[in-house]
């Protein structure tokens, strides 16, 4: 049998299914909004004014249900209490990231991999060798180039992800003065590379860096 | 056997009879031997639309039993394939038609020998409206974006409902499911065919499985004529979605046609506006509809309950 609104879970009020994220709902509701608000034309006539008022506070109260984490997750409990939605696993949330449209790379063809800072923090912390680099007061570009590579990340890899140029990145590992970008661009330039590898913190390695390239010249 | 198309809508100048008769012309160009009968009863006009000023024969001579079979009354219109049973001449009682009278032009209509037959229905809630439009589980209903027209049309989709349901009673059992619903949802509820539905499933539950099939095979099809540019375009789909939601009838959304002077400028010529003004949007947007309905197939007529 049809369902009367009232019988309806909030989902179903809102013609949206449970895994709906807030963005859906809160289109949703708007749609829903469209359809039943006083003067809207197409409900025109379709209800009396108490019924209108009684759907439209369901709405209402479907809304600020779902939208809220906590108690979506609570009413969603009472539904598999129930019986009326099925139990989900817990899965972490997808973050969605940009997508690129066109993907230009202009060195030899690398195949992207997506470095995951974790991992990378993950390895920095075991490592030995970078312990060491790290404890010491200065920090040579040869240093830089031996943690990467300790990472096993390459440089047209940090090319992709930080958009530094190759040749650039080779004259901060290189540190030699003469073929370094001006040093205002410089300190941007290595500040990303820092971060690219995930080490912390970037402020204070990449003035330890800055402090051993100028000794050089 | 045929499919019927009826055509209503419950308000007069929603452009039921210009759209009945340029389905009718777009079915035939496509090839499908097409029949539009004017059951506007009182009010008949689309001879005029589709270029017949003064057809010979028509409906009311089938009813007066002048022409003892429908299918004698058949007129051919200019444009080929296309065909006619004209109110042109109809008598000035016509409008109400006695229940035998009705029943027997039900009962010719289905008999037809076309491939698409469309009915141009009178405005209004009337039973002959009603009976027509439940002739076929592919009712289309047309209206306006005005808060009007948009009224009427609701209140004709409940009274064809609410017709469904008293087929099924006679008279004393249809005074106490009133009574019934009455006690139960309190004033004015025996008015409500979803009200009314709700007290047959308790107290009769067989009729209520068959009349809840019945309802589940109607198609009823919606088209929002005279959009203008300003118009909410998303209209047609949020009211069948709220005829779904809230009374639980299969209604899909077939098109917009787009409002234009020019449909006028066509009446008052007397010429084709498909065939004068090929090029708007309007023409374009009906040649769609046309599509729609000669491709689309499915169950017909359903005459059980006569």
């Amino acid at each position: 049998m049809r369902k009367d609104f009232d019988q309806l879970s909030y989902y179903e009020m809102l013609d949206i299914k449970p895994d709906a994220v807030p963005y859906e709902i809160r289109h949703a509701y708007n749609a829903a909004l469209q359809l039943y608000q006083p003067g809207s034309l197409v409900s025109y006539s379709f209800f009396s004014d108490g019924e209108r008022r009684a759907i439209l506070s369901l709405v209402e109260k479907a809304y600020q249900t779902l939208i809220n984490d906590q108690s979506r997750k609570d009413y969603d409990d009472e539904l598999i209490r129930r019986g009326e939605l099925e139990a989900r696993e817990e899965s972490a949330p997808d973050v969605r990231k940009p997508v690129s449209v066109f993907h230009i790379s202009h060195g030899p063809a690398v195949r992207t991999v997506f470095i995951s800072s974790d991992a990378l923090k993950n390895k920095i912390s075991q490592s030995q060798i970078i312990t060491d680099i790290l404890a010491r007061s200065e920090l040579s570009g040869e240093d830089l180039k031996q943690i990467r590579t300790e990472l096993g990340l390459t440089i047209e890899q940090i090319a992709e992800e930080t958009k530094i140029r190759v040749n650039n990145i080779r004259s901060i590992e290189e540190g030699q003065a003469e073929q370094m970008p001006p040093a205002v661009f410089l300190k941007g330039f290595v500040k990303s590379y820092l971060k690219c590898l995930g080490l912390e913190s970037v402020e204070e390695l990449s003035a330890r860096y800055m402090n051993t390239v100028s000794r050089l010249k | 056997m045929a499919h019927v198309w009826p055509i209503g809508g419950g308000k007069g100048g929603s452009g039921k009879s210009f759209i009945t008769s340029s389905l009718g012309r777009l079915s035939a160009e496509l090839g499908k031997k097409t029949l539009i009968i004017d059951l506007d009863l009182g009010a008949a006009n689309l001879h005029t639309l589709v270029g017949v000023p003064d057809p010979q024969k028509g409906f009311s001579d089938f009813i007066r039993k002048k022409i003892p079979l429908l299918e004698d009354t058949v007129v051919e219109t200019p444009s080929p394939n296309l065909f006619l049973i004209s109110g042109a001449h109809d008598n000035f009682d016509i409008a109400n038609l006695s229940y035998e009278q009705k029943i027997r032009t039900l009962r010719a209509i289905a008999k037809l020998d076309f491939d698409r037959i469309l009915l141009d229905l009178g405005a209004g809630t009337s039973f002959n409206t009603l009976d027509f439009f439940l002739i076929s589980q592919n009712g289309i209903f047309i209206t306006t974006p005005e808060p009007t027209s948009v009224e009427n049309v609701y209140r004709l989709i409940r009274a064809i409902y609410f017709r469904r349901i008293r087929y099924c009673f006679n008279v004393t059992d249809f005074k106490e499911l009133e009574l019934e619903a009455d006690r139960q949802f309190g004033d004015g509820s025996f008015n409500k065919p979803d009200s009314l539905m709700k007290v047959i499933a308790r107290t009769n539950p067989e009729k209520y499985t068959q009349l809840n099939n019945e309802f589940g095979a109607f198609r009823f099809k919606l088209i929002i004529n005279q959009v203008r540019r300003h118009d909410n375009v998303a209209l047609g789909l949020q009211m069948s979605r709220m005829i779904e939601k809230h009374l639980g009838l299969n209604m899909e959304f077939l098109g917009n046609v787009a409002y234009d002077e020019h449909v006028h400028d066509a009446i008052c010529q007397q010429v084709s506006f498909l065939e004068r003004y090929p090029y708007t949007k309007t023409a374009s947007d009906l040649r769609e509809l046309g599509k729609l309905i000669v491709e689309s197939a499915g169950k017909q007529l359903t005459l059980r309950y006569m």
